[in-house]
């Protein structure tokens, strides 16, 4: 029961992190009206995994092992750089919360309404294939004769109902943050986020055999932190810590958790910069 | 970023990648390629340690009291051929795997740590051939697709051709006959494994004197060349009727080719063989200058040939792209050098006759034959793969 209630929370967690930040932010720049897309989007990457997942499983065909992990890992570096979109999007949004600049920024938050939606889309969707499959097969387990047994799937539901109370303590957390505190501390930790879902996209990658260096383990705290255990779950459910790392995760991780927050902080607490809005900036060409 | 922008990233994406692949969920044998793993807190219980070549299913079942994982691994022990993850206890999950004859190993990883419990599996020839996913269906119904269409194409043109050209023979203006020959026979040349395929056409309208058996009678494009090209001695011009029934025979011949294209089918491998096929007929009556003994027309024959193998390799590429990128690379490279090679030869709207090459040219091209030829033999067994 513990078992599936905590791949519920892991899967969960991964999925409502960045969607909270978004919902909070959205809410603290005094743009509700934009929150019906992120939901839409939500929506969207539950219901379609949901139903693939249960075309796969009940229907005449399945899909190859090197595919879903294909999925998971295109999907997850594509989110990746969505994200690190939205950080310096959100960022540079930030500075402009006087009277006389709201206006650019609504238009700015107008013309990037789909971003948001896809980066809502992607955030969910980007396990949703694989926790669909596991809810499904539990679903299985649980409607079948022989060795009926309803704990997987209600294990794995109370996980994630619990993920989405701990993200509304999140989203209520972050609301009493003053504003500059908020992007400083969202972002950041919206970095860490993103750079462990860049990791676990080339580690699917690498499981696929469509990028190589599998075997090639940077470190493996396996023995200390047990992927099973409570915190285990936290730390992959939040940064996507993995205990057993390969080289090429571990370098993809700092190559892109350096520059990124570096050029992040740089421009949060100013950076002798004078950041307009309406200047192009150099997060546009990152996220580009 | 605007809309436009966000589709256009995320579009391909998730349309490309619920495209890779599919896989039947029916085991292969009846009930035979079905498995039962049981994954205990210590143990890894398959039912079987082998199973027949195909589609094959493990249904692992969790008894222990920790999550477990199960991996489908390769003769390495390292490459994971498929895996399943998160079984918690209780729980039964599916993988399911296409998987040709080999040695593998199953692994179970109760807790998901350490190297799991590991045991030889091996799979037996069912001789099933593995079915393509869907998606390689859909690159190889392109690929036969657009050869099936460039074949009927090039025979289209190789009818006409052929008319005009019969038409100037029969009226005796040898002048244009002589200036249609070639051009014409580039389009029989593109398409010359193809027409080699039905047996009794070929002879009957490509043969050469030199390889004539005992007793064939000549016919075809060949007599017709020696005819407008005649030696200088010890020949005796065809006459009239002979001109005619020699035309007639070769205008009759490529209706019949020109019609049975109309419904002709190919496959991968077809292609495959009949790509290097067309650069074997290169290095063997090309590069020697035998195939226009009398017209020494050869480069441009040698052009169709080139053509015809460049179009069934190139229509090839995307299953070949798949399966084996780093030998699509070198052969599209080496198609690109010896056309460069080939090009030094033009000459207005054709080319130089064989007999102004010299033999370092001669020797350049049969290099660059030979340098293509290597890595489009491999093509087939990589489309296969």
């Amino acid at each position: 029961m513990l078992s599936n209630y905590l791949i519920g929370l892991r899967e969960g967690l991964e999925a409502t992190l960045v969607v909270v930040i978004l919902v909070a932010y959205l809410v603290k720049s005094d743009r509700r009206h934009l929150l019906p897309r992120i939901w839409a989007g939500v929506a969207a990457a539950v219901l379609v995994s949901l139903a693939f997942g249960a075309a796969l499983t009940f229907g005449p065909r399945g899909l190859t092992f090197e595919a879903q992990e294909a999925i998971g890992g295109t999907l997850s570096i594509v989110a990746v750089g969505f994200v690190t979109w939205m950080i310096f999007w959100m960022a540079r949004s930030a500075r402009g919360l006087s009277a006389e600049l709201k206006g650019a920024v609504d238009r700015a938050a107008d013309a990037s309404r789909y971003s948001m939606v896809v980066v809502a889309m992607l955030a969910v969707g980007r396990e949703g294939l694989e926790t669909a499959l596991f809810i499904w097969a539990a679903t299985q387990a649980a409607a079948t004769e022989n060795g009926s047994t309803t704990a997987p799937l209600t294990g794995a539901l109370l996980g994630l109902l619990t993920a989405v109370a701990l993200g509304y303590l999140m989203y209520k957390g972050t609301l009493k943050l003053n504003l500059s505190k908020f992007f400083m501390w969202t972002g950041a930790f919206l970095i860490l986020v993103a750079g462990g879902v860049l990791s676990y996209g080339i580690h699917d990658l690498q499981e696929a055999g469509i990028l190589p260096g599998l075997h090639a383990v940077a470190f493996d705290v396996s023995g200390t932190i047990r992927p099973t255990s409570f915190i285990g779950t936290l730390l992959k459910g939040t940064f996507n810590f993995s205990p057993v790392t390969t080289w090429f995760e571990a370098i993809a991780w700092v190559a892109y958790v350096v520059p990124v927050m570096t050029i992040f902080l740089l421009k949060v607490t100013g950076g002798g910069k004078n950041a307009a809005p309406s200047a192009p900036s150099t997060s546009l060409k990152v996220a580009a | 970023m605007n809309r436009r922008l966000s589709l256009l990233l995320a579009g391909p994406v998730i349309a490309g990648t619920t495209l890779v692949g599919c896989t039947s969920n029916s085991p292969s044998g009846a009930g035979n390629g079905e498995l039962t793993v049981t994954s205990t807190a210590t143990e890894c219980q398959v039912s079987a340690n082998s199973a027949p070549s195909g589609t094959v299913v493990f249904k692992v079942k969790n008894t222990g009291n920790e999550v477990t994982e199960f991996y489908l691994l390769a003769s390495d022990g390292l490459r994971i051929v498929g895996e399943i993850e998160n079984i918690t206890p209780q729980l039964t999950r599916d993988l399911v795997v296409q998987v040709p004859p080999g040695k593998y190993y199953t692994s179970c990883k109760p807790g998901m740590v350490g190297n799991g419990v590991q045991a030889a599996f091996t799979v037996t020839d069912s001789g099933k051939k593995l079915e393509a996913t869907g998606d390689d269906k859909a690159l190889i119904t392109t690929a036969t697709g657009l050869y099936a269409s460039y074949v009927k194409d090039q025979t289209d043109k190789l009818l006409s051709g052929t008319e005009s050209f019969v038409k100037a023979y029969k009226a005796g203006d040898f002048d244009k006959a002589r200036a249609l020959y070639a051009p014409t026979r580039i389009y029989w040349e593109r398409i010359e494994t193809v027409a080699e395929s039905f047996g009794d056409l070929d002879p009957s309208m490509d043969a050469r004197e030199a390889d004539l058996e005992p007793g064939q009678k000549w016919t075809g494009w060949h007599k017709i060349e020696k005819d407008l090209w005649p030696p200088k001695t010890g020949y005796t011009a065809l006459t009239a009727a002979e001109r005619n029934s020699v035309a007639d025979q070769l205008l009759k011949d490529t209706r019949t080719l020109h019609s049975r294209t109309r419904t002709q089918t190919y496959t991968v491998d077809g292609m495959g063989n009949g790509s290097k096929g067309l650069l074997d007929e290169v290095a063997t009556g090309k590069v020697t200058g035998e195939e226009e003994t009398w017209s020494h027309t050869d480069l441009w024959d040698f052009q169709g040939n080139v053509d015809g193998a460049k179009v069934a390799f190139e229509n090839l590429r995307p299953i070949l792209t798949k399966k084996d990128p780093a030998l699509e690379t070198s052969v599209a490279t080496k198609f690109t050098a010896l056309q460069k090679v080939l090009d030094k030869h033009r000459k207005g709207d054709g080319f130089k006759l064989y007999t102004e090459l010299s033999k370092t040219e001669i020797k350049e091209l049969s290099d660059a034959v030979n340098a293509l030829s290597e890595p489009l033999s491999k093509v087939t067994a990589a489309v296969l793969k």
